[in-house]
């Protein structure tokens, strides 16, 4: 029978995988637009930096949202892209974060996300970008979709 | 020619599934949405809560006659019964509803069936059908279908021609080309930190432990692993991370090491993985071809 074998990390391999604000930013703003509406010629904004009607030409092709769930150690900026009759085309994460550190609790360091509607992106870990582990929950993106369909779902003109 | 490179992050299958890839003179943006659309189709058909899945169907109807699934789903079930021959019980798909009675997973509103109900009540039959011989029988393949999507992502990536890509599933990950893709292993007793660091190539990898709540608990809740022969959580082992050729043998694995700990060698040898072990007083085994694979 195989023998397992105790095992010390060495030091390289014990890192903080949060204290430096672990981000991954993969989408801007715009970026995700085109992506969702590749046929749209503009986005007429229609709730400062939040919504916006995808048109081509004169026609609206589909909703963006954008959103933001904010909770103790994480945040999320997402995106999601609604066709005209308002059914859910895509979902994609913009920006995510993960942070532990009493900074957290700081309400002058909470304030540089709350109340804003683009992306912010903080320092990219680039060190870190692969994470294996106990497995995130989505719940509350797929609670925050549920929320931008309860408000838009009922489609656009 | 330097080759481009994209990365993107949708939320699918309980967790975020992020995927990376790069190429020369191939379509990444069009190699991604195929990789997503593979992640989407198994989330679809394997999802638990879902009631029009291959999933809920078996669950529904498969005990009074077989139900016809998807060629993903059938392979899926496949894999979940020769694991579970393989490890003595110890790799269950049907134990839901023990993780009901912990709420875990919704209660769908019949009283779920207690004591055990083996995999052996699961018949795979010819035409992709299911059928379920115990009527208490229920099929939660949340084990192994992240695995699964994993592998068929990389799958596609390929197929699109890119030469160099990584899929994760929360965790649940595989990556190829060139040098390999860095991961690091979240402590399972403070998701601060990392207790390793390993490189990844043409391979996967995947991890058990706490579920992590980020968003709202203050830490690790309680393993989502059931020990098929109590239907209680597993405690044994705080966390079990495993490297194998295909991440559907990975992602299964690491339930069976999660409840049989260092007993799991000999099916991790079967299945050419190695693994690491965190104990719950946060002491780290692994096996000798963990180490023989690749310096931390």
């Amino acid at each position: 029978m195989t023998e397992w074998i105790k095992w010390t990390a060495p030091a390289a391999a014990v890192v903080s995988i949060a204290s430096s604000a672990h981000a991954v930013q993969y989408l801007s703003i715009p970026e995700a637009q085109k992506l969702a509406f590749p046929s749209a010629t503009r986005f007429v904004e229609a709730q400062a930096g939040r919504v916006w009607k995808a048109q081509a030409g004169d026609k609206v092709v589909g909703l963006f949202v954008f959103d933001r769930v904010i909770g103790k150690h994480l945040f999320i900026d997402y995106a999601v892209a609604l066709d005209p009759g308002g059914r859910v085309l895509r979902v994609d994460i913009l920006q995510y974060r993960e942070s532990y550190g009493g900074e957290v609790r700081q309400a002058s360091w909470l304030a540089q996300f709350v109340g804003k509607t683009s992306a912010s992106p903080l320092q990219v870990n680039g060190d870190i970008r692969n994470i294996s582990g106990a497995t995130l929950s989505s719940h509350h993106v797929t609670e925050g979709v549920k929320r931008i369909l309860a408000a838009y779902g009922h489609g656009v003109r | 020619m330097a080759s481009a490179s994209i990365r993107r992050a949708r939320p699918l299958l309980g967790t975020f599934v992020e995927i990376a890839a790069a190429g020369a003179g191939c379509d990444l943006d069009a190699a991604l949405e195929s990789a997503f659309a593979a992640v989407e189709k198994v989330h679809n058909l394997m999802s638990f809560h879902d009631p029009l899945s291959d999933v809920s169907r078996i669950n529904r109807d498969a005990v009074d006659e077989a139900v016809a699934v998807d060629a993903w789903t059938h392979e899926v079930v496949a894999v979940a019964v020769d694991l579970h021959r393989r490890s003595n019980g110890m790799f269950d798909v049907t134990v839901a509803p023990a993780l009901q009675r912990l709420g875990l997973l919704p209660d769908l509103g019949e009283p779920p069936s207690e004591g055990p109900s083996p995999s052996e009540a699961i018949e795979l039959l010819s035409g992709h059908r299911v059928r379920l011989c115990h009527p208490g029988t229920r099929l939660d393949l949340g084990g192994i279908a992240k695995g699964f999507a994993v592998d068929r992502a990389i799958e596609t990536l390929r197929a699109h021609g890119i030469t160099r890509g990584l899929v994760n599933a929360g965790g649940d990950l595989a990556a190829f080309g060139s040098d390999g893709e860095t991961v690091h292993i979240r402590d399972p007793h403070d998701a601060r930190w990392s207790v390793a660091r390993v490189a990844i190539m043409d391979e996967a990898l995947a991890s058990s432990g706490g579920r992590l709540d980020l968003l709202g608990s203050t830490g690790m809740s309680a393993s989502a692993v059931i020990d098929a022969r109590t239907g209680e959580p597993a405690r044994a082992i705080g966390g079990a991370t495993v490297r194998a050729p295909t991440c559907v043998i990975a992602d299964a694995l690491t339930k069976v090491v999660m409840v049989a700990g260092e007993a799991a060698c000999e099916l991790l040898d079967h299945f050419g993985a190695s693994a690491l072990l965190v104990l719950p007083d946060g002491d780290i085994r692994i096996t000798p071809s963990w180490r023989k694979s690749h310096a931390a």
